[in-house]
């Protein structure tokens, strides 16, 4: 430990390139501005209030998402199936949304809550793989909303006013409420990650399962909350996104499924647990939100829109391996 | 570990029964299926078996190559993408020509999709990023290029073509014979490259643990490219089927998505540890066939085809935990 924060200094000292190897999130945040620049250029508009108020509305739901798939990523998990789940979250409220917003609002929160719970049990107490297990999961959940749509559900696919509101209104016409419910799910993540205990076994389950429970620690209830809150977590993005586009249907969240994933990766938190973080994952998003935007100013089509977002995602997580390994050679 | 090891059987015969126990169960199980499948509809002949077969090749020739890559240490989210490059690629170039050309786009289609794969493994290795990622960006590159080849379905492919994957020119009915031994022969062949030949055991040797296979010799960097090449060319044959059986080309991302989804269903069905080197390759012949064969079983119980679905995933989940909670009890008790 000694010796490697010893280098640390020198390096810091010596050379630049070292630095940033030290401090990847100034890459990603360079990244990130050079995109946004190059949005502008393509689209003069787009270097305003209105273009930044944009990008994060655009980004809101993918951060939270990519919240969820952060903290299981942690501790070694992973979840296919948030995009299900946020589909389902919204279906369920604009089902309960004449009965009142609240209403609304909590039966899609316990939805998430219900469907993480059930993720949680496979994985964490029937060891199940997280890949499967979320994957079946939303084999699952596709299956019963689309034969509930027919049913149960059937025409409910407006949103509560409210609900719209906070999706895609903007608070005294300015700050876009679901950018304020994504700062409020950063600052819970953040204290999570940082200040809890909790917080610590992910990190700790992550890096070795099994000290984590020589030590005492009863993993299968820190995997089981933590499926528990990325069920939520999906559920309120899902809801932000039901009210941002006023209605739901089956392909409300599927877009979603990957980029969460991507997100995470670009932010550097590692596929196979341990290391990380929320605030590469943010940056992550608002880059995925920006490319996002300029392939479709750019009005390449969709073709050509797929092969360059797989080019730069590629591209950035290899970036980012390379800094990473750089800074622990 | 050494639990999953030891065998309790001294006689031969029994040991080798023991250690293919999982191959047996899942084929038995298809057997079983089938045998039930054909009490439930009124008449069950040669076309129903022809049907199965051929509907069941491109899932799994996808499932053959991804657990040549699970095995192999790595896991290949891009295979349903490469399914519809290959599919788009010979519906547009095999439209209207004769059927010696279509052989000779077939085999430059295979060569090429795993020369293509083999260069992912290759990024895999040299970017140190890790396969799923990796594979995940890759496959948003090939279904684009693959929408861009072929905008909206078109396309086709010659009568023989046809017959070879379906056993008919037209893709309905026929004998079959041809998509049986489609179905059988490659898995076969795999199967027992995989276990009996030098480069085939590296892959497991690599898979099960790296860096003891690096120091006793092998090359481990060349055992995961050959294993991404394998899968490559399997996705390859997956298109060559698709377009086989239903005469045309469908860039659909939706569709590659859920078919690399159903692949690793069906190697995680088929006991390989996603965690590598452990597990039989035969047995995804037949854990391919039953995630196919669950729909039209439960349709004709008369489950409509949402709860079909649902079955599908409860199925899943609900074998994987059976497995799971033993391993869970017996820490419990440690």
């Amino acid at each position: 430990m000694k010796s490697s924060t010893a280098r640390k200094q020198k390096n810091h000292t010596r050379q630049p390139q070292s630095w940033l190897a030290e401090n990847p999130l100034v890459s990603l945040f360079v990244v990130f501005l050079a995109l946004f620049l190059l949005t502008g250029a393509v689209q003069p508009n787009f270097l305003s209030i209105n273009g930044v108020r944009n990008t994060l509305l655009q980004a809101a739901p993918l951060g939270i998402l990519a919240a969820a798939q952060t903290a299981l990523m942690l501790t070694g998990g992973i979840d296919l199936s948030v995009a299900m789940i946020a589909t389902g979250a919204a279906y369920v409220a604009a089902n309960q949304s004449p009965n009142g917003a609240g209403v609304a609002l909590l039966a899609g929160t316990l939805v998430g809550l219900l469907i993480g719970s059930v993720n949680g049990v496979g994985v964490a107490l029937f060891r199940v793989n997280p890949l499967i297990m979320t994957l079946a999961m939303s084999g699952i959940l596709l299956g019963l909303f689309t034969a509930w749509t027919q049913t149960v559900l059937a025409g409910s696919t407006q949103m509560a006013p409210f609900i719209k509101l906070l999706g895609g209104g903007a608070w005294m016409g300015s700050v876009p409420y679901s950018v304020l419910v994504w700062g409020g799910v950063t600052l819970l993540v953040f204290w999570l990650f940082r200040r809890s205990g909790w917080g610590r076994l992910l990190y700790a389950i992550g890096d070795n399962e099994r000290a984590v429970r020589l030590a005492g620690v009863r993993v299968w209830q820190v995997r089981l909350s933590a499926y528990m809150l990325s069920g939520m977590l999906a559920a309120i993005a899902g809801m932000l996104l039901g009210g941002r586009t006023g209605a739901v249907d089956l392909q409300l969240a599927g877009a979603f499924l990957l980029p969460s994933v991507a997100a995470a990766v670009i932010g550097g938190t590692s596929i196979f647990g341990g290391v990380g973080g929320y605030t590469g994952t943010i940056l992550g998003a608002l880059i995925l939100s920006v490319l996002n935007s300029l392939l479709t100013f750019l009005n390449v089509g969709q073709a050509i829109q797929q092969m360059v977002y797989g080019s730069i995602v590629l591209a950035l997580a290899w970036g980012y391996a390379s800094l990473m390994r750089r800074s622990g050679s | 570990m050494t639990n999953r090891l030891a065998v309790p059987f001294h006689h031969p015969l029994l040991r080798t029964l023991w250690r293919n126990s999982w191959v047996l169960g899942v084929w038995l199980l298809l057997f079983g299926l089938l045998i039930w499948y054909s009490t439930l509809i009124p008449v069950f002949g040669p076309f129903q078996i022809a049907s199965i077969t051929k509907n069941s090749l491109p899932l799994v020739y996808l499932a053959i190559g991804q657990a040549i890559i699970v095995v192999a240490g790595g896991i290949d989210l891009s295979l349903g993408a490469l399914l519809l490059l290959s599919n788009v690629v010979a519906a547009r170039c095999m439209e209207g020509q004769p059927a010696g050309v279509v052989a000779a786009i077939g085999v430059a289609l295979v060569a090429a999709m795993a020369l293509l794969n083999a260069f992912t493994g290759l990024l895999i290795h040299r970017s140190g990023v890790p396969d799923i990622v990796v594979t995940l960006a890759t496959s948003y590159i090939w279904s684009g290029l693959a929408l861009w080849i072929l905008p909206s379905p078109g396309g086709g492919t010659a009568p023989e073509m046809r017959w070879l994957f379906t056993g008919s020119p037209s893709g309905i009915g026929g004998s079959y014979w041809p998509p049986l031994l489609m179905i059988l022969v490659p898995g076969m062949l795999v199967a027992l490259w995989a276990r009996n030949t030098r480069p085939g055991l590296t892959l497991y040797a690599a898979g099960s643990n790296r860096t003891a296979a690096q120091l006793a010799g092998l090359d481990v960097r060349r055992a995961k490219i050959l294993a991404y090449a394998l899968g490559g060319s399997m996705a390859a044959a997956a298109g060559l089927a698709t377009v086989a059986i239903t005469g045309t080309g469908d860039p659909r991302f939706a569709v590659g998505a859920s078919a690399t989804l159903n692949s690793v269903a069906a190697v995680v069905l088929g006991g390989i540890a996603l965690t590598g080197g452990v597990g039989n390759l035969f047995s995804v012949v037949a854990t391919g066939v039953t995630l196919i064969m669950l729909n039209p079983i439960l349709i004709a119980m008369g489950v409509n085809s949402n709860n079909a679905q649902v079955l599908q995933g409860v199925l899943i989940a609900g074998v994987m935990m059976v497995g799971g909670l033993s391993t869970f009890l017996r820490e419990r008790r440690s």
